[in-house]
């Protein structure tokens, strides 16, 4: 009986603490910060918020990006955190007149990192999709990549739909994932790009998705790596931007319109052609 | 208190979708406590032989699994050992888990050996047994009673670090609350999924083994 009691407490409990939990968010329009509506009359005139000040009075722009993401963020022989994006990053810092601090913490901790106020931003090569989009608010796209599929040589397999019921392995957390089951395939998630092209060489998976140009990089970079070849056309087009708190408007204006200047004048393709073997990936 | 950053009113709607990451830990997690069993109880007989030869390889297991994490042992079982032999994903989680639970079983089946009273012992011999019947039909069941609620701990951490063959590209819950997390930047909420999945199971684990330890009445040893 004791036993019982037990058992009825504990859900009990459990029950009280989700419900405490659900009651902190009640309201999902206020949170999204999206809709002003007039409920709240402080912040119902217009789209003033201090982020962009809180920017500048820092004197600092605090992004973040995986650090494991050549040749975008990631760490060279010397430790210290380089690539496109974080090129990308002093750009934007040196036209707002303030610092880059570059972060870099595993994928799964940014987009806590971002909401609770840890970081500024995600400049770590985020793409733009809709249920991203509820969460967060993207910049202007700043590059442009797409999703490929890659297999060995010898394989036989030379386009996409011949990838039904086979295994195919995908960064964990990337949006490559929903490429993979499109394909009919069954997904296989590791830790990083390096992992996924040594299984796919022992060949423990049958192919593999991933961003074209890390695909190219990590090719070029691993042993054997001439075993490996595209197969097929890009699956997807994919748009690379900035991602900031919802409720970031003036950060967000001001990035962007930093962003348009930078594509406009050739900054952001020069950048481009230096991390990526004279290609601008910097328009569509 | 409006202001926190997080949507908990998702969960409900989010909790279907690990349904299979569920079944998958729990596999996981049952085949490796039942193999470490197995290892644990031999190698626990080995432990306590007078025989050096037989106690060295059990010595060296414990000292080694004991010694390393879970988290190194599954690399090198699936990533490491890929150069020579092809384990399977899962199979190579159930192995590592069991190996590593193995050890920790080992010494608690080891201790609760010992602690049977030097009498019991003496007495079975007194009425013609020999060693290994008065090992199987005296001293065993009882340890086995008094191991039940050490190894019912060791049966939650095991649950626990089942979330370590996230490592090695098994999609159990962990997994796939870092996939969904970093798809819709929910992470913290799809964590509080996962960890009400791990709650659940744990207490349930814990009323099975209070029931266990309640029909073998461990408690008639005391006093």
């Amino acid at each position: 009986m004791l036993k019982k009691k037990g058992l009825l407490i504990t859900i009990v409990l459990m029950l009280i603490l989700s419900l405490a939990l659900v009651g902190c968010t009640e309201d999902p329009a206020e949170e999204n910060g999206n809709d002003v509506n007039g409920d709240d009359p402080s912040e119902a005139a217009e789209d003033v918020d201090d982020s962009l000040d809180r920017v500048l009075e820092a004197g600092v722009i605090t992004v973040v990006g995986s650090g494991d993401y050549p040749p975008f963020n990631f760490y060279d022989d010397n430790d210290d955190v380089v690539g496109f994006d974080v090129d990308t990053g002093e750009e934007i810092a040196k036209r707002l007149g303030v610092e880059l601090n570059y972060e870099t913490s595993a994928w799964d901790g940014l987009p806590d990192g971002l909401r609770t106020g840890r970081y500024d931003a995600i400049l770590g090569s985020m793409a733009i999709n809709e249920e991203r989009l509820k969460i967060v608010s993207f910049t202007t796209p700043y590059y442009y990549s797409g999703a490929q599929l890659i297999v060995r040589a010898d394989s036989g397999i030379t386009d996409t739909d011949q990838m039904e019921g086979k295994e195919i392995g995908v960064v964990t957390g990337e949006t490559f994932m929903e490429d993979a089951e499109g394909l009919g395939a069954e997904v296989v998630l590791y830790e990083g790009v390096n992992q996924i092209l040594l299984e796919l060489l022992n060949g423990r998976v049958d192919g593999m998705i991933t961003d074209r140009l890390v695909a190219l990089n990590g090719m070029s970079q691993i042993a054997d790596g001439d075993e490996l070849v595209f197969a097929g056309d890009l699956l997807r087009l994919e748009e690379m931007a900035l991602a900031v708190r919802q409720e970031d408007n003036e950060l967000r204006e001001k990035l962007d319109e930093i962003l348009e200047e930078m594509h406009a004048d050739g900054t952001l393709a020069e950048i481009s052609k230096k991390w990526h073997d004279g290609e601008d990936i910097t328009i569509k | 208190m409006s202001e926190l950053p997080w949507d908990f009113t998702v969960i409900p709607f989010y909790f279907p979708r690990f349904y299979q990451a569920a079944w998958l830990t729990l596999q996981i997690t049952v085949l490796g406590i039942g193999l470490g069993l197995v290892l644990g109880l031999i190698t626990s007989l080995m432990r306590i032989s007078k025989s050096k030869i037989i106690q060295g390889p059990a010595l060296f297991y414990i000292w080694i699994i004991r010694g390393t994490p879970l988290l190194l042992q599954l690399f090198i079982i699936y990533f490491g050992l890929a150069e020579f032999i092809d384990i399977p994903r899962l199979t190579s989680a159930v192995i590592g888990l069991g190996i590593h639970n193995g050890a920790y079983m080992a010494e608690i089946f080891r201790g609760t050996i010992q602690s049977i009273d030097r009498g019991q012992r003496e007495a079975a011999y007194s009425l013609g047994m020999t060693k290994t019947q008065a090992m199987r039909r005296i001293i065993l069941p009882q340890a086995f009673k008094r191991s039940v609620p050490p190894l019912g701990n060791q049966f939650i951490i095991a649950l626990k670090d089942s979330s370590l063959a996230s490592a090695i590209a098994v999609r159990e819950l962990l997994l796939t609350a870092r996939q969904i997390g970093s798809s819709n930047l929910m992470m913290l909420e799809m964590f509080v999924v996962v960890g009400i999945y791990y709650l659940l199971m744990t207490s349930v684990l814990t009323v099975l083994v209070g029931k266990v330890e309640k029909r073998l009445k461990v408690s008639d040893y005391r006093s």
